[in-house]
């Protein structure tokens, strides 16, 4: 594709098949699902940001998702209408209910839960019967390890168990380096998995790995009569994202330089019939990647969460996402002829877990593996009024009862809750176990901490955070969502100059003083490096913090009423050039 | 490997030496408060108010995004011959928003074989590292780029 399309002698078909619209959800059928308009003869399977989610789940697609003004309706952010109105979404279809916010109490009833590896291998099973195991390749694009009870208390373990009965074949990191070096490299031992990275090299000097690189950078596979060489790339901002003391000694970054070196030496020294990357840049990133960076036939991304039913192109390089938690599997065949990518088609397939059976094995694989922790994971703290779900730029719900249980417990002016993307959604009216609460903060460095601030330290901060989520160019953006903040009120201008966004900003009621001290309960970041006097009394994990509070609450009331006033946007999920 | 690093551990001293003290900066750079120095100034008192050209023969190479500030990693080569009638006199390194601009001042002739510098500059603040090459036909070449520098924590 790459070569064909630089000399206009084919069109390609940009193929996209999506499940049938749904005016009749009734009718829908695991038929529907599996039915792919084959091409080639090799198959790429791909799925990204798991975050450990063995077991099926529901998962809510964002109502907000701000950019800044020249990102705007651009695929990486889109959401709701617009996404529905970009990909051409039949209301109230299966597709709706998995790729949108829209309707979502109503349709989870009909459709039931998202995802879980049983259901997952029912459908690479019956590819590979399709298509033959041998022309099958199954990437993962990381952020695999972390983000579920039973992924923190085995240390990573039970979810490599569960990639190598999925059968995964190549993968990426960005949250498994939060097990810390020694960690990540005990569990590469135990996964049947390839764990490449371009762009992870040792940055100490007095190390013997320093300058050299830490993983291989790429691996060429054979599938299908071709070979296809995959290079890996690990999210870029590792270091300043997650703490640092987890990958001392490893420098990561986005080093595009070194990737053109190894897409070139793929080409002309290992004569590959296909490059792809495998990403853990972002949706948005990639696409600045695809522009930079020449040659590359296919970036299968991941990070940014973004479920993307058709693929975009730049530059010649197709690139594909496929949403978080297990939701989907990418199908992407490729039809390579004389060393040459001819043509290919994409279909971003939902893991409906009531229409796609579950596989036998993988049922007692996660039973096994959940069985030492059901007594705690099950455990009914309370339960919820309204919807609990995480996501959306500035404020979810689940975010907030995250907060309203640190504000109540460590007594503070201000509590910072992180705008990871990865979480659950818990239904109205339903009970909250402990396995949810995990599934929202289960981190290795999960601390709470209690410390003071200055106001104008805060606003700086704030003002920081903001330009890591709206920065125009997308190679400075580093792909969360807003820091999550109780006890304030404010006002933004996404488009504004850096430092300039944040205005009307209010601590309990009453105008920011630059010069008095607040006390701040942070979790999940940076932020205690910059405060001081912590008080060390108070420091517990945030998944015990909330669970008492949960426990002590019974029936939990979380408003939906954001706490950010948005100055230059309408609406929650704008269509290109603003507006809704 | 073990070469490797013996050479690479050489390097950074070479490079370290090279590095000026504040108290080398000359007199008529005229610091406007205790150690700062704008990077007006800067340029003023190396080049003389000569133009400064952005040159594409001037490689600059810093992360998009600094993973620690204290310490980035900035790489500056330049295409040249380095013979004697063609060569790089000196590559100037500048944190452009720092109190005091001037990171590295480096001095070359042509018997160094190549116009190629590595080291670590520290950045107060996201701003754009400059190299600001000058060559033995007194001719300024630059090259620029932005370094962010965030206290980060969200993943």
């Amino acid at each position: 594709m790459q070569i064909a399309a630089a000399l206009g002698l084919v069109t390609v078909a940009g193929g996209c098949a999506r499940t049938v619209p749904g005016t009749n959800p009734a009718a829908f059928g695991l038929k529907d699902l599996y039915d792919f308009n084959a091409k080639g003869k090799v198959t790429l399977l791909h799925m990204c940001d798991l975050h450990a989610h063995i077991k099926p789940l529901y998962w809510r697609e964002p109502s907000t998702l701000i950019s800044a003004p020249n990102l705007v309706g651009t695929p990486g952010f889109l959401c709701g209408e617009a996404f529905s109105k970009h990909y051409g979404l039949e209301p109230s279809s299966l597709d709706s209910y998995f790729d949108t916010y829209m309707d979502f109490d109503a349709l989870a009833e009909k459709f039931g839960k998202m995802g879980g590896i049983a259901h997952m291998k029912t459908l690479v099973n019956e590819i590979k019967r399709q298509r033959g195991a041998e022309n099958v390749l199954f990437l993962d694009s990381g952020d695999t390890w972390q983000g579920t009870g039973v992924a923190l208390k085995t240390g990573g373990e039970a979810i490599v168990q569960a990639q190598n009965y999925l059968g995964v074949d190549v993968m990426v990191g960005h949250w498994e380096f939060t097990y810390g070096k020694e960690r990540v490299k005990e569990l590469i031992g135990m996964l049947d998995a390839k764990f490449i990275s371009q762009n992870v090299v040792g940055n100490d000097p007095f190390a013997d790995e320093y300058e050299e690189l830490i993983f291989e950078p790429y691996t060429i596979e054979e599938r299908g009569g071709a070979k296809i060489g995959i290079i890996g790339q690990s999210f870029p901002f590792t270091s300043t994202a997650n703490p640092k003391e987890f990958t001392e000694g490893w420098s990561f970054g986005l080093r595009l330089d070194t990737l053109q070196e190894y897409v070139d030496e793929l080409r002309d020294v290992h004569k590959v019939d296909c490059v792809v990357v495998l990403s853990h840049d972002g949706f948005s990133v990639d696409q600045e990647v695809a522009r930079q960076v020449n040659g590359i036939d296919f970036i299968l991304s991941g990070h940014t969460h973004d479920p993307s039913p058709k693929p975009i192109t730049i530059n010649g390089t197709a690139i594909m996402i496929a949403g978080s938690h297990g939701k989907y599997i990418g199908r992407l065949d490729i039809d390579i002829q004389d060393h040459v990518v001819k043509g290919y088609e994409y279909k971003l397939i939902p893991i409906a877990a009531n229409i796609i059976p579950a596989d036998p094995e993988g049922v007692k694989l996660v039973n096994e593996l959940y069985a030492p922790f059901d007594a705690e994971f099950n455990e009914v703290l309370g339960q919820t009024k309204g919807t609990l779900y995480k996501r959306d730029t500035f404020h979810s719900t689940f975010d907030q009862l995250i907060n309203d249980a640190i504000m109540d417990e460590m007594k503070c002016d201000i509590s910072f809750t992180p705008g990871y993307r990865w979480g659950t959604t818990v239904l109205a009216g339903d009970n909250i176990l402990m396995d949810n609460v995990y599934e929202m903060c289960g981190i290795t460095y999960p601390n709470v901490y209690t410390f003071e601030l200055k106001g104008a330290r805060i606003a700086q901060l704030l003002e920081d955070i903001a330009d890591n989520v709206f920065n125009a160019n997308p190679l400075y953006q580093q792909g969360g969502d807003m820091s999550r903040l109780g006890g304030v009120t404010y006002s933004i201008t996404v488009g504004a100059k850096v430092g300039q966004r944040i205005s009307a900003l209010m601590i309990g009621g009453k105008p920011l003083d630059p010069k008095k001290t607040y006390i701040v309960s942070s979790w999940g970041g940076n932020l205690q490096n910059a405060g001081e006097n912590i008080q060390e009394d108070k420091i517990r994990a945030v998944y015990d913090v909330t669970r008492d509070y949960i426990r002590r609450h019974k029936m939990v009331d979380v408003s939906n009423t954001g706490n950010v006033t948005l100055l230059d946007y309408d609406c929650g999920c704008p269509s290109k050039g603003g507006g809704c | 490997m073990q070469r490797r690093s013996f050479l690479r551990g050489l390097g950074l001293v070479a490079a370290a030496s090279a590095v000026i003290t504040p108290s080398m900066v000359m007199a008529a750079e005229a610091p406007t408060g205790p150690n700062a120095l704008t990077i007006e100034a800067a340029l003023q008192a190396i080049t003389g108010g000569k133009a400064v050209v952005v040159s594409p023969l001037v490689h600059l190479k810093a992360p998009e995004i600094a993973e620690n500030g204290a310490v980035v990693p900035v790489t500056i080569e330049v295409d040249s011959p380095m013979t004697e009638d063609n060569y790089v006199k000196a590559i100037h390194v500048f944190a452009t928003k720092n109190s005091n601009v001037r990171c590295a001042d480096v001095m070359l002739t042509p018997a160094n074989g190549a116009a190629m510098l590595a080291t670590r500059v520290k950045l107060g603040t996201s701003q754009a590292v400059m190299a600001l090459i000058e060559t033995s036909k007194g001719e300024f070449l630059s090259a620029s780029q932005n370094v962010k520098v965030t206290i980060g924590g969200c993943g």
